[in-house]
């Protein structure tokens, strides 16, 4: 699967010439992102500031629903700092029920701060929301499925099982009626948060079985949908020198790159073994970051495209130098690391990652394998995005 | 040999490409709109943090759906989004009144950026199903496309969770596509610009 990605050239794109996203996030009143970040982030003034030294408080330091460490979402109307996971499950519920804000890619105003403040963070609220967890109920736990989390999350804010009250003791006794009419009367009145409706010990029961089910079915694509993205990386795809001969004398060349799951390409550009592209794509960076493809292919119109070689990058060095100047306060510009050209590996000349004018960049020469010539010469961009 | 049959069936009979990106604020169901429209499924989604890009082959239409992440901060990251693109999905949760004014500060930036000027504008009123949604009337007047001039778009109602109107939306999308390509319209921004 190959996906063309809009030209985002530097010459067309959005931002006039010469910008870069970084630029263009800075010069744009409308956020202060990585400029913030870098310059005033720390400052306990202001709401964001107020945000962070709540974050400190004990008890917020963990999710209020699964104790995963360092939270970095908020559900403005429950009060709870909690982890990315839940808080996914959190909006699943609807803002009638849970407005979920991220800590740091939100713009907080005071009144939210005082808001949140004034509820008290999570050990006060789960103090009231998880007073009587029955026995046979646990807690999920940083590592828990989705299915667990949702399900407790459900029960915990929005039925309110655990709310601790003489009306609602979270079912003590045996006999299924009693606990069947409960949630009857609570799933009526939301039912537009789930997909499957039912009543009861049969809403229940046939919800676990279709959780299972989908479990087997959606295998493959059991992670579309929950990848952490840590940043983007931006590859302005340069030229192609001297590539392999496809068709009579020559090929039309073009260019996929995949990063996990997501893959792009470039135009095709005709007759030529010097192509020069020019072109950046952008792709989501996973959390766990799989080395960046890049394949050759030339264009056939009546047969399948012809393999022209390709070549791997290893783009965690990138990432790390990005993460790591992001809370430097450095601006000049330096040398942050660099890929050593050898016989070991695909590179014809050092690849060096460099720090000016805000960006972490590395310019790549390749050559590429498994075809019998040609070298590739592109330029990386990181920009990290915080959660 | 599937493949070079394919490519010159296509060529017979006209299947084409569009190219669109899905906008709206965070939390609108972007991401769970284009898993169920590419495999079929409701799945569990976490925020976005950068954006997911997948396929999805409609009657003789091959889209290529990208879905941005909507929280602020991202926000200015859409722009990148815009130049090529054939068409813009808006999202909306319609049970979110609070931040309708919001959305249509966001979605109106967005229609006059020289860029999307010829994009086709398809709006989802999303969360149909939730009680004291919105009606996709009420969220047409919230963001203000009564008042657009010289623009194609076209609002829908949707429940994602169910996939209640989100083939309706694609079908007036590649229709509307036709349509403009019979005309001799391009997708390119602007070239002055």
């Amino acid at each position: 699967m190959s996906i063309q990605q809009p030209n985002t050239d530097a010459k067309n794109g959005s931002g006039g010439s010469g910008s870069c996203l970084y630029d263009l996030l800075c010069a744009d009143p409308s956020t202060n992102w990585n400029c913030h970040q870098r310059d005033g982030y720390t400052s306990s003034s202001g709401p964001q500031g107020r945000l962070k030294n709540l974050l400190r408080q004990s008890g917020n330091g963990i999710c209020a629903d699964c104790g995963s460490s360092d939270p970095k979402w908020v559900s403005l109307s429950l009060g709870v700092f909690i982890c990315i996971k839940c808080s996914g499950v959190h909006r699943s519920l609807g803002v009638h029920i849970s407005k979920v804000l991220s800590v740091n890619l939100d713009e907080w105003t005071d009144e939210q701060v005082d808001t949140l403040v004034h509820m008290g963070g999570n050990d006060a609220v789960n103090l009231k929301y998880e007073a009587s967890i029955p026995d046979h109920l646990r807690k999920p736990k940083p590592d828990s499925s989705i299915e667990e989390r949702s399900d407790y999350i459900r029960r915990k804010y929005e039925l309110q099982q655990f709310l601790f009250s003489d009306e609602m003791m979270s079912c003590p006794y045996p006999y299924p009626g009693f606990c069947s009419a409960f949630e009857k009367k609570h799933s009526e009145k939301h039912t537009g948060g789930h997909r499957i409706h039912g009543l009861g010990q049969a809403f229940r029961n046939s919800w676990r079985r279709k959780e299972s089910e989908h479990k087997t079915t959606k295998k493959s694509n059991s992670l579309a949908g929950m990848i952490e993205f840590v940043g983007l990386i931006k590859v302005n795809v340069v030229r192609g020198t001297n590539l392999a001969v496809r068709d009579i004398v020559t090929s039309d060349p073009y260019v996929i790159l995949s990063l996990g799951q997501q893959s792009v390409k470039t135009r095709v550009i005709k007759n030529n073994l010097n192509p020069v592209w020019n072109e950046q794509l952008m792709l989501s960076i996973p959390e766990t970051i799989p080395p960046l493809k890049m394949l050759v292919y030339d264009k056939d119109t009546f047969k399948p495209d012809d393999f022209m070689g390709d070549a791997e990058i290893d783009i965690q060095p990138l990432v790390s130098a990005a993460q790591a100047s992001e809370n430097s306060s450095i601006r000049e510009p330096m040398q942050l690391g660099s890929w050593v050209a050898s016989k070991d590996n695909t590179l014809v000349r050092d690849g060096i990652i460099t720090f000016v004018d805000g960006k972490v960049k590395q310019e790549i020469s390749l050559r590429l394998q498994n075809v019998e010539k040609g070298t590739l010469d592109i330029e990386l961009e990181c920009v990290p995005l915080t959660q | 040999m599937g493949q070079a049959f394919r490519k010159l069936f296509d060529s017979f009979f006209g299947n084409s490409e569009m190219r669109v990106v899905m906008l709206g604020l965070d939390a609108a169901g972007k991401t769970t709109i284009l898993y169920k429209l590419h495999i079929g499924e409701v799945l569990s989604t976490v925020p976005t943090i950068g954006f997911n890009v997948e396929k999805v082959q409609y009657k003789n239409v091959e889209f290529t759906v990208w879905d941005v992440g909507g929280q602020e901060k991202l926000r200015p990251l859409w722009r990148h989004y815009f130049n090529n693109t054939d068409g813009l999905i808006y999202v909306v949760d319609s049970l979110d009144r609070e931040r309708i004014g919001k959305a249509k500060q966001e979605f109106q930036a967005i229609i006059k950026d020289p860029f999307m000027l010829n994009a086709v504008i398809l709006v989802f009123a999303n969360k149909q199903d939730m009680k004291g949604a919105m009606t996709p009337m009420e969220v047409c007047q919230g963001l203000g496309l009564y008042d657009l001039k010289n623009r194609k778009w076209h609002i829908q109602g949707t429940c994602a969770l169910k996939g209640d109107g989100l083939y309706e939306g694609l079908d007036w999308l590649a229709n509307t596509l036709k349509e403009l390509k019979a005309t001799g319209y391009s997708s390119v921004g602007p070239s002055s610009f």
